[in-house]
């Protein structure tokens, strides 16, 4: 019989995280991998799939058929983001073992009473100075896909910096993956609490002919967020076509054995 | 004689009322001011005619500058692409809205000002757009203050204030025409001083707090002054003008609205 773990917690806890470390070896059983709730491609469904070319990663639309036809032999993760409803029917009822990913200071909570096991993960929002009155209210999540869009480095800096500053409103979680005008492609991650942010660059081929037709997109969770003029300077950070063509030319020029 | 030297207002108004009091309380005998008195902040018109109405000598900075001739960056100004479009938005409102003998008024100043052996420059003697970073390169440094022949060289531009001193040493020089042997040269460069006078309205220290400089003719001593102010008025006043709310967040980190020097070696070409 398949083995199927949920895993739950707050925005930023360290659920993909926790998942991630058993996709790290080579897998002798399949692996499959779903996040419900995000729709058909999402940052950590575009992430494990570009780290783990072995995991089976389920598009929303394909969850239900996915989930009936099964190998035996198979692990799968389902990574319940923190907007969702845990009491929901469809989640009741998944024959599975339920795992809290909280910060270590939480003791009781939504999570606590849902899991089997609780896991620690990373801490809670640190002490800040929004208003108690904004965090009382459930976080608000943003996403926006940027398939095709290659981002100028120093801008993409910049965004970062002002998003997970406070710029654009209180934010407790951000992270995206976005393309370089180098070919490379780049997840970033930020959790409020924890010292910067990290850079990961992802282990797949460089896009040097045009605009990347691959998933990169961004989330961000957060409180009384501007998701329009997040949105604008997203785009006022991303390179032209014209300019794109030029550095990928130069990159071919400099190192012909990248090209694809 | 007590000088006090402040630069790169950029329409912060409140900031300059604040700095000018703080000017007050230390009784400095003559203000300079080094430039860049529009661009970016809310309130372009007023702090030109707080400056001319007190008669303050002040040299032509390049927002200034791009306002008379139209936009003039160099590559060295902007970091990014975004802040390029940025520092674009800010250009275009400021010369929307500047006044037509406001705009006369900045065609006026000069370039340079000069006191005994002090010299006063936005940038440097060579552009209102080079930076004078206070690491570049020592050589170059003193170059540019031997340029003016003057023992002081007062700038701003960087929005970040230092004192520079470029210790008595000497210089050597080899030059080598073809067909002849090289030929050596020494040069005797005595003390010399940059000293930049950050920013009053748009600082970019890592603080909100404006910065200007007290400089006492007799002893040389150079007081850099931080000075609050009420930059939340300013903040509301961004965003109340329809400037780009995000120069509001960025007047209270004290971070660069756009511009921004990274690269010490480089030579402006403007």
């Amino acid at each position: 019989m398949p083995t199927l773990i949920a895993v739950s917690g707050p925005a930023g806890s360290g659920k993909t995280t926790w998942i991630s470390q058993f996709f790290q070896a080579a897998p002798d059983s399949p692996q499959f991998y779903l996040s419900p709730g995000l729709g058909d491609i999402s940052v950590d469904l575009a992430r494990i799939g570009y780290r783990f070319p072995l995991v089976q990663v389920i598009p929303e639309n394909q969850i239900q058929i996915a989930l009936t036809a099964l190998p035996e032999t198979a692990t799968v993760y389902i990574e319940l983001g923190f907007h969702l409803d845990l009491n929901s029917p469809f989640f009741a009822a998944l024959p599975c073992r339920r795992v809290a990913v909280v910060p270590p200071d939480l003791t009781q909570s939504i999570w606590h009473d849902w899991a089997d096991e609780v896991i620690p993960g990373n801490p809670a929002l640190p002490e800040t100075n929004w208003p108690a009155a904004l965090l009382e209210k459930p976080p608000q999540l943003w996403r926006s896909a940027l398939m095709g869009q290659v981002f100028d480095p120093p801008s993409l800096d910049a965004i970062w910096a002002e998003l997970t500053g406070g710029a654009y409103g209180a934010v407790q979680r951000a992270k995206g993956i976005f393309e370089m005008p180098d070919g490379r492609a780049f997840y970033i991650d930020f959790v409020a609490g924890l010292p910067g942010s990290e850079y990961v660059e992802l282990q797949i081929p460089r896009w040097l002919s045009g605009r990347p037709q691959r998933y990169s997109g961004i989330e961000v969770t957060g409180w009384s967020l501007d998701t329009a003029a997040i949105a604008q300077i997203i785009l006022d950070g991303c390179l032209t076509e014209e300019v794109i063509a030029q550095y990928q030319a130069q990159v071919l020029a400099a190192d012909p054995a990248v090209a694809p | 004689m007590k000088l006090a030297v402040i630069s790169c207002i950029h329409g912060n108004y409140e900031a300059l009322n604040a700095v000018l009091s703080d000017i007050d309380d230390h009784q400095a005998d003559q203000i300079y001011c080094l430039g860049d008195l529009v661009g970016y902040g809310p309130h372009p018109n007023a702090v030109v005619e707080m400056i001319r109405s007190l008669d303050i000598p002040t040299c032509q900075g390049c927002w200034d500058e791009d306002i008379v001739e139209g936009l003039n960056a160099c590559e060295c100004s902007y970091p990014s692409q975004l802040a390029e479009q940025r520092g674009r938005q800010a250009h275009e409102w400021t010369n929307q809205v500047i006044h037509p003998e406001v705009r006369d008024y900045l065609a006026t100043l000069p370039l340079t000002l000069r006191q005994d052996n002090l010299c006063f420059v936005h940038g440097s003697p060579n552009s209102q757009h080079e930076y004078l970073l206070q690491d570049m390169d020592g050589f170059v440094a003193l170059e540019r203050v031997l340029a003016t022949e003057a023992d002081v060289l007062f700038c701003g531009h960087t929005h970040i204030p230092y004192v520079r001193q470029l210790n008595h040493g000497k210089l050597s020089v080899s030059i080598q025409q073809p067909g002849q042997s090289a030929q050596s040269q020494q040069f005797e460069a005595p003390l010399k001083s940059i000293i930049n006078a950050g920013s009053v309205g748009e600082p970019r220290h890592g603080r909100p707090n404006a910065t200007y400089v007290i400089y006492d003719t007799e002893t040389a001593a150079t007081t850099l002054r931080e000075v609050p102010y009420d930059y939340q008025k300013t903040c509301a006043d961004i965003i109340e003008k329809g400037l780009p709310p995000v120069f509001a967040w960025r007047l209270a980190q004290g971070l660069e609205f756009a511009e921004r020097a990274e690269d010490p070696e480089h030579v402006c070409q403007r």
